[in-house]
């Protein structure tokens, strides 16, 4: 090839690519709910992350009916962080009071709780809280039992004064009071940080950019009949298709700095690990997904077919497979085998481990590698299908 | 040496016979129509030329190269105006024709002189988007998109679907010059009435040609009596006319029925005396029938309904 004739395909390939920017330029439209979708996205997650709780709705089971539980429930509902709204006639009326949403946690005492908080030192109550909320689920029950163990000294203290009054003889000092809280968490039971959600939410947004957008975009040249048009012509047909990714690489890198920028400055995820290495692993997964957005336009002819692919095949097991929403390790031995299929799992796993756990590159060079290999297999199958004829 | 070969092109799609083996030769500057109905293969014809598509059997070759071997060297040579193409709706007229002139390792300024007629009504409205042209004027920024590179042979596959009548006598005009110019063009067009402006046409019917030819000899080689038929209850007219065994074919045609006789030793005056009286008995008046001259449309109904006796 002649010096001439390399510029001019270099003269092509630029122009090329500026007609793609321009393209996504111009759609104002679909370019802000790019750039706006990851910022809403973290920063709602970071106000569902916001440590402040206040008037945490509190229903009460309360069999008893004593002066202990009828002071304990004055105090709690006194507090700034609880309001009491309901008085329970039962404790299945927990279930209810969640799904109705008229309570986030449940307070349930014990019947005669007061006798044997006094008497048997043993008086239980239980705290059932909503674990779907995680944020105010552990924050609740750290408050609920502050309250309870200052409002138990608060009784023993009585106690003890009581029994020296009425028996006159040297108190031992030692007050058998005692309350104990048992907790139980619904919905949720193991109570995973809400800081998981991010490496998740970075997962499902660069997919999406990075497959749906590429894919609709050369799909949108099929439909419109200028992809003939370029077929027949003397460009290379595959930079037709890298001219178009090279635009949403770049949108996905700033959404990705931008989604970084948020989580260290706005909701204060402590990104322990080498943000040079969540960089590079992130941009990997950008380019993985940039290759299946393209395997999917060499396979579709037809934008909304383009859409429901990456929406429906890419988008619900990133979702629900990669282990964002729900732990992959208590699922169906079929569907765990099936998550290993999902790119997007590998990229939150190694993202989970660097940015949440702190830990090194190399306690995620598996995923990494994993992802390496996404990338080959699938630029070679959308290397093979690809036509450059109709 | 030829512009463009077809020799017993044929292809299917799925177990659609779309081409059922298509010959032609179109010789340098010269203006080919494609004349017939959507669903004929007229885009199946265009695709093969273009490279777009390999033919099941046959074989074509564009300025001497194959279209299966050497489609490379025929995509640099050229020009191919499909029949959805919309070009870039949403970049403007200027920015279109730049990039395909960057496309085709060209740029407008160079090239100028190639698209100057047809871009100097374009140039008024060159930062406008493509997709606030009308009709008529998207047309010609996609004729100048595929001439920009100064092709040797021109495709353009329906260019006129959809463009007002004045848009089209212009482009029609343009292809003229174009012609003039040295440029193989092929075209196809549902439209009959411009099948006139070719040097020569071929009818397309599902698949097959029914005839090549000039559109003057195709008219002439009609030689049944063409009546033109009209009067005040034109549907029920239409279907009289046809249960009269005298009669061949007859079609409506705007605003009159253009009826085709059988071949029949009597004169032309007989045979409409003839028709007015057995309508009359029908219950038809103030019938007007005059004999006509056959046109490119008379010509495609009559091989049509010919192929369908078969």
């Amino acid at each position: 090839m002649t010096a001439m004739e390399t510029m001019k395909d270099a003269r092509r390939f630029v122009s090329f690519v500026g007609k793609e920017f321009n393209h996504i330029l111009r759609d104002t439209r679909t370019l802000m709910v790019l750039l706006v979708m990851p910022v809403v996205m973290i920063v709602l997650f970071g106000f569902a992350l916001s440590t402040e709780i206040k008037d945490v709705k509190v229903a009460v089971y309360d069999p008893s009916k004593d002066a202990a539980t009828a002071r304990l429930i004055a105090q709690i509902d006194a507090s700034d962080y609880f309001t009491v709204t309901d008085m329970l006639d039962g404790e299945d009326g927990a279930l209810d009071a969640f799904r109705s949403n008229s309570a986030d946690i449940v307070l349930v005492f014990e019947d005669n709780f007061y006798h044997r908080a006094v008497h048997d030192g043993d008086g239980r109550m239980q705290v059932i809280v909503d674990g779907s909320n995680t944020n105010i689920g552990s924050m609740a029950v750290f408050y609920v039992s502050s309250i309870v163990s200052s409002f138990q000294k608060e009784l023993a203290r009585e106690t003890l004064m009581d029994q020296a009054g009425n028996a006159g003889e040297g108190a031992s000092g030692t007050s058998q009071v005692n309350i104990s809280t048992s907790m139980r968490m619904l919905y949720n039971p193991q109570m995973k940080s809400a800081f998981n959600f991010v490496p998740g939410v970075m997962g499902m947004i660069l997919m999406l950019v990075c497959a749906m957008m590429t894919s609709v975009s050369i799909v949108r040249e099929k439909e419109r009949g200028t992809m003939e048009v370029l077929l027949v012509s003397p460009v290379k047909p595959f930079s037709v298709i890298l001219a178009k990714a090279i635009p949403y690489f770049v949108i996905s890198a700033f959404i990705l700095m931008t989604i970084i920028c948020l989580s260290v400055f706005l909701i204060k995820v402590p990104v322990s690990g080498s943000l040079m290495w969540i960089v590079l692993v992130s941009l990997l997964f950008i380019l993985v997904s940039l290759s299946i957005g393209i395997l999917i336009s060499t396979l579709v002819s037809q934008q909304e077919v383009a859409i429901l692919i990456s929406g429906m095949v890419l988008m619900l097991p990133t979702m629900l497979l990669s282990g964002m929403l729900f732990p992959v390790e208590s699922m169906p031995r079929i569907l765990q085998w099936i998550s290993y299929c999902v790119p997007a799992k590998w990229y939150i796993d190694s993202i989970k481990v660097m940015m949440i756990q702190g830990l090194g590159i190399k306690y995620c060079l598996d995923c990494v590698l994993v992802l390496f290999g996404f990338l080959t297999v699938i630029t070679g199958l959308s290397v093979f299908k690809f036509k450059d004829r109709l | 040496m030829y512009s463009i070969r077809a020799e017993n092109l044929t292809k299917s799609y799925g177990g659609n016979e779309a081409l059922r083996g298509v010959s032609f030769e179109v010789s340098p500057g010269e203006i080919f129509g494609i004349i017939g109905p959507d669903g004929a293969g007229k885009t199946s014809i265009f695709r093969i030329l273009a490279t777009l598509v390999v033919p099941d059997g046959g074989s074509a070759s564009v300025l001497g190269l194959d279209v299966v071997r050497d489609y490379h060297e025929i995509r640099r040579r050229v020009g191919y105006m499909p029949g959805r193409f919309s070009l870039y709706q949403d970049l403007s007229v200027e920015e279109n024709i730049r990039f395909f002139a960057t496309l085709f390792g060209t740029t407008l300024e160079e090239n100028y002189g190639m698209v100057k007629d047809i871009y100097s009504y374009l140039e008024p409205f060159r930062k406008r988007k493509a997709g606030a042209l009308s009709g008529g004027m998207k047309q010609k920024l996609a004729l100048s998109c595929a001439l920009i590179h100064k092709p040797e042979v021109l495709f353009l596959d329906e260019p006129t679907t959809g463009v007002d009548p004045v848009s089209r006598k212009e482009f029609w005009t343009m292809l003229q010059r174009l012609k003039d110019q040295g440029l193989s063009i092929l075209v196809s067009t549902p439209y009959m009435d411009e099948a006139t402006l070719c040097d020569r046409i071929a009818l397309i019917r599902k698949g097959v040609f029914l005839d090549t030819d000039s559109p003057s000899e195709i008219i002439s080689k009609f030689d049944l009596p063409l009546l033109a038929v009209s009067g005040p209850h034109m549907a029920s007219l239409l279907r009289d006319i046809r249960q009269i065994p005298q009669v061949f074919s007859c079609f409506a045609f705007g605003d009159t029925h253009h009826v085709v006789m059988r071949p029949s030793q009597d004169s032309i005056d007989a045979q409409i005396n003839f028709l007015n009286t057995s309508l009359h008995a029908k219950g038809h008046n103030d019938l007007s029938i005059r004999p006509i001259r056959p046109n490119v449309e008379d010509c495609y109904m009559y091989l049509d309904s010919m192929e369908d006796r078969l």
